[in-house]
């Protein structure tokens, strides 16, 4: 514990017991940081959110608390209590240091609004400065301890049921994280949130929880894919709102869109810049058999299935039509060509109105009135009462949206580690060495081009009926709202490309940022393209990484290091 | 249809090719020696309208004189800008890049393309004439009026062409031959091709290859700063998203010419303005297809060409140069 562990600390301390004491202290300091949300923070409910009430936390004080209990668990692993040693497998204190630094930023970042947006210190009370020098003093405390990392050996698998039991909590954990950001009321609670959560995720990730919740997901996958549906059926029972149903309901058509794209830029390689115009195929397909008095065959509204099954036919022929020319060259071209399609999609359906050509789509008006979704009698526009949950009509969709996503993610799974989905991979990582090694490349490109059209033109299909209009300009190359080229590729490309966690995280990230940060303005495409400049150079393989695209990305480092090692060993 | 309106549809899509031409040599020189699509090309030709457009905003003594006589301060102000946006676009962000896997550059041109817009849409600075007196406005929100050049416009035959159609068709000759000596009479052009040819072995006989790529880019962005001016003169008016599609025009232009020859960027851009041009006119004198005629349909034309030159010959019409083939 003195030994090397001392050398590590970042606060120099006395060496006796010091370990013992900035333990103490920082359980303290977390402790103390939980009991001052129950203080008020301010006199004056002007701030966002009211942190008046004395008895129990509100707005951001319900993030501090949060951040200071979990902060208390990972103390008792600090002591080695039984149960919650299972939190740090790879040892506490980096998790504790960052989560003081979570439970630092965000909550002094809240006292410094109060402090500034109300004017000055003199709107602290003593609540506020309880709050301060406990997170401060947790924070330095944190700072101080000794480093205790270690080498966790796998942890060896449980008994199947406490496995299962872990995985749905850990999704359901994350349900509620989600569902709580998505509702949060103002900027301060959300920016708080958002700091929070990035410094803990952090922590959580030096601490070696995620490397074995991974190995548990992948140990029970079936487990974990009913788990996931469950929490994001659940989703629509715990959250009533209609404002956020909405709001996730359009997060998911998004997502899976996103989903879509990743079969083809992700798994195959192939950039598409034009894969809105797939949606929109969809769509319009949708709607113009959906019997809107506006579409030109109204009065055949064609049930469900079948207005799916012409989105995804239109859909593939439009993919097939545009990818086999082009994917027969090189692949840069591909990037133009789509990138053109898009454009030309729009201007097509522009055109289409009857005055500058055949009428179809009503040109710049659109089709609107389509009718809510009727699937076996159940009416999506209506509200449902079951069991004593009311479904508002985005809940409706939310749900049908999850069930499109299931069967998205399942197809996505399953072909992904296939023989075709293999094969597409080494398409991406080297079309040269894949075609002399017997992939008809051409055939697996244009299969990945056209399953990615399909999967967004069975989403356009169901977009239809949640937007109840489809217009031309809803299909950009890049707009301010959400479903457009630019964001669908930034969403496979920030979440991680070929993987099925990061388009959807990527994905809600881009919807939600927007919609809840209303000061970015007119900033925001300037802050978007930076972003994607920025992580190209910095994280290229994105928020949730594919291993190999990581190794990939990083090769030069990783060659370094075991260069460095090789050179070390000869020295 | 008579024959001095397809003479006039032809003139006019001459020189709109001109202008395409101009943008796509920059497409094709760098993708000759890095194999990048530079998407952010399309947003260095509206750089440099908006260059030109401040300095005429900007410097009151031009008001005065002859637009004739401001037009080489414009020219040199669009490509000053042009140029410093297309180096440092090359040094910033494409050059820590290379060697990344392709879709790295690729995403990051996109990046680029966007923030080059935004910054102009947010932040140009702008002064225009309202009643009488010059105004400031901060950032392109609006179209920006661009000065006409005086005079009538030249009759010759029963064809119509403006004296904007006349500079442009000027910029592009010029162009052409001071690039076909650059090319084929100076040390850096030869050290182009070479590293053209394979940038590798270009590098072991002693040619600066990052220099090479500067120039490339450099000489793109002169280039069509002059596009942008041309732009700028022929339609009275500048957006700050007009990269977008002058840049997937001229791309469709460097393919149809075959990608990586820079004679070919300017044959296939003629060839691509009189095609959009005929389809456009053509068309509507065609009773049965009359609806697809105008000017509606003239940016699906331009796409359809590209999809058939790719179809029928992805080499483009005088063949690729480019070092890599795979």
């Amino acid at each position: 514990m003195s030994g090397a562990g001392a050398r590590r600390a970042i606060v120099p301390a006395p060496a006796a017991g010091r370990g013992t004491v900035a333990r103490a202290l920082v359980t303290a300091g977390a402790a103390v940081s939980a009991g001052s949300t129950f203080l008020p923070w301010t006199w004056t409910a002007s701030f966002p959110g009211d942190l008046t009430v004395a008895g129990y936390p509100g707005g951001n004080q319900v993030i501090t608390l949060v951040v200071a209990l979990v902060m208390l668990a990972y103390c008792g692993a600090a002591y080695g209590l039984p149960g919650l040693r299972a939190l740090a497998p790879r040892g506490a204190t980096p998790a504790l240091r960052a989560l003081a630094l979570a439970l630092a930023v965000s909550t002094g970042y809240v006292l410094a609004a109060i402090a500034i947006t109300l004017g000055g210190l003199v709107n602290w009370v003593p609540g506020s400065w309880v709050a301060a020098v406990a997170v401060l003093l947790t924070l330095l405390a944190a700072l101080a301890l000794p480093d205790d990392r270690r080498d966790a050996p796998p942890p060896a698998p449980g008994p199947r049921w406490r496995e299962t039991l872990v995985v749905f909590a850990v999704l359901l954990g994350g349900l509620v994280l989600a569902d709580y950001g998505l509702a949060t009321e103002h900027t301060e609670q959300f920016i708080g949130y958002v700091l929070a959560l990035g410094f803990a995720v952090r922590g959580l990730g030096v601490s070696g929880l995620p490397a074995v919740i991974s190995a548990l997901i992948a140990r029970n996958r079936v487990a974990t894919s009913v788990a996931a549906l469950c929490a994001g059926l659940a989703f629509a029972v715990i959250q009533t709102s209609g404002a956020y149903t909405s709001l996730a309901a359009n997060v998911l058509i998004f997502g899976a869109v996103a989903l879509g794209l990743n079969i083809v830029v992700g798994l195959s390689g192939l950039l598409d810049l034009g894969y809105v115009a797939f949606l929109g195929v969809g769509a319009y397909a949708g709607a113009l058999v959906s019997g809107s008095t506006f579409s030109r065959f109204t009065g055949t509204p064609l049930p469900f299935w079948a207005a799916v099954l012409i989105g995804i036919a239109v859909a593939v022929l439009a993919g097939v039509v545009i990818g086999a020319p082009t994917l027969r060259v090189r692949g840069d071209y591909l990037a133009i060509v789509t990138l053109g399609f898009g454009e030309i999609f729009r201007i097509v359906v522009n055109n289409l109105d009857g005055v500058s050509g055949p009428q179809l789509t009503n040109g710049p008006n659109g089709i609107p009135n389509i009718p809510d979704l009727v699937i076996f009698g159940y009416d999506f526009g209506e509200e449902h009462t079951v069991l004593g949950v009311t479904f508002g009509r985005f809940t409706n969709y939310y749900l049908l949206l999850v069930l499109v996503i299931a069967v998205m993610v399942f197809v996505f799974a399953r072909v992904g580690d296939s023989r075709i989905g293999r094969a597409w991979v080494a398409i991406r990582e080297d079309e040269v060495a894949a075609q002399a090694m017997g992939v008809n490349t051409f055939r697996l490109k244009l299969l990945a081009f056209a399953l990615g059209a399909a999967m967004a033109g069975l989403a356009g299909t169901v977009q239809a009926h949640v937007t109840t209009t489809v217009t031309p300009d809803q299909y950009q190359f890049l707009s301010t709202a959400p479903p457009n080229s630019a964001f669908l590729l930034a969403a496979v490309v920030l979440g991680g490309m070929g993987t099925i966690t990061g388009p959807l995280l990527g994905g809600a990230l881009l919807f939600v940022i927007p919609e809840k940060l209303e000061f970015f303005e007119d900033k925001q495409l300037l802050l978007f393209g930076l972003t994607l400049i920025l992580m190209m150079r910095l994280r290229p393989e994105g928020i949730v990484p594919n291993r190999r695209r990581q190794l990939e990305f990083h090769e030069e480092e990783i060659a370094g290091r075991e260069g460095r090692a090789v050179a070390g060993v000869g020295a | 249809m008579t024959l001095t309106e397809l003479l006039q549809l032809t003139t006019g899509g001459v020189v709109l090719g001109a202008m395409y031409g101009l943008i796509a040599v920059g497409y094709t020189m760098v993708y000759g020696i890095v194999q990048l699509i530079n998407f952010a090309h399309g947003e260095i030709f509206m750089l440099g309208a908006f260059g030109a457009l401040f300095v005429y905003a900007w410097v009151p003594a031009l008001h005065e004189i002859s637009l004739w006589l401001a037009l080489p301060i414009m020219l040199a102000a669009g490509t000053v800008i042009s140029v410093v946006a297309a180096v440092a676009a090359e040094r910033f962000a494409y050059r820590p890049l290379r060697g990344a896997p392709r879709l790295a550059p690729l995403i990051t041109a996109i990046g680029l393309a966007i923030v080059l817009q935004q910054l102009i849409f947010l932040y140009a600075p702008l002064r225009e004439l309202r009643d009488d007196r010059w105004e400031t406005t901060v950032g392109a929100k609006q179209p920006q009026l661009f000065p006409q050049l005086p005079g009538e416009a030249l009759q010759l035959g029963g064809v119509t062409v403006q004296w904007a159609d006349v500079l442009t068709l000027g910029f592009a000759v010029v162009a052409m031959l001071g690039l076909a000596y650059f090319v084929r009479r100076t040390r850096t052009g030869r050290a182009m091709q070479a590293a053209a040819q394979d940038p590798d072995i270009a590098r072991l006989m002693g040619i600066d290859v990052d220099k090479i790529i500067v120039i490339a880019f450099a000489i793109g962005g002169a280039l069509a700063a002059a596009a942008g001016l041309a732009h700028g003169l022929r339609y009275g008016q500048i957006t700050f998203d007009m990269g977008f599609i002058a840049g997937l025009k001229a791309f469709t232009a460097a393919v149809l010419g075959g990608i990586g020859n820079v004679y070919g960027a300017m044959l296939g851009g003629i060839v691509l303005g009189v095609v959009e041009s005929l389809a456009a006119g053509g068309l509507s004198y065609v009773d049965a297809v009359q609806q697809f005629g105008g000017g509606a349909w003239k940016d699906v034309w331009a796409f359809v060409v590209l999809i058939l030159v790719l179809l029928i010959r992805p080499r483009g019409l005088l063949g690729e140069r480019t070092g890599d083939r795979a």
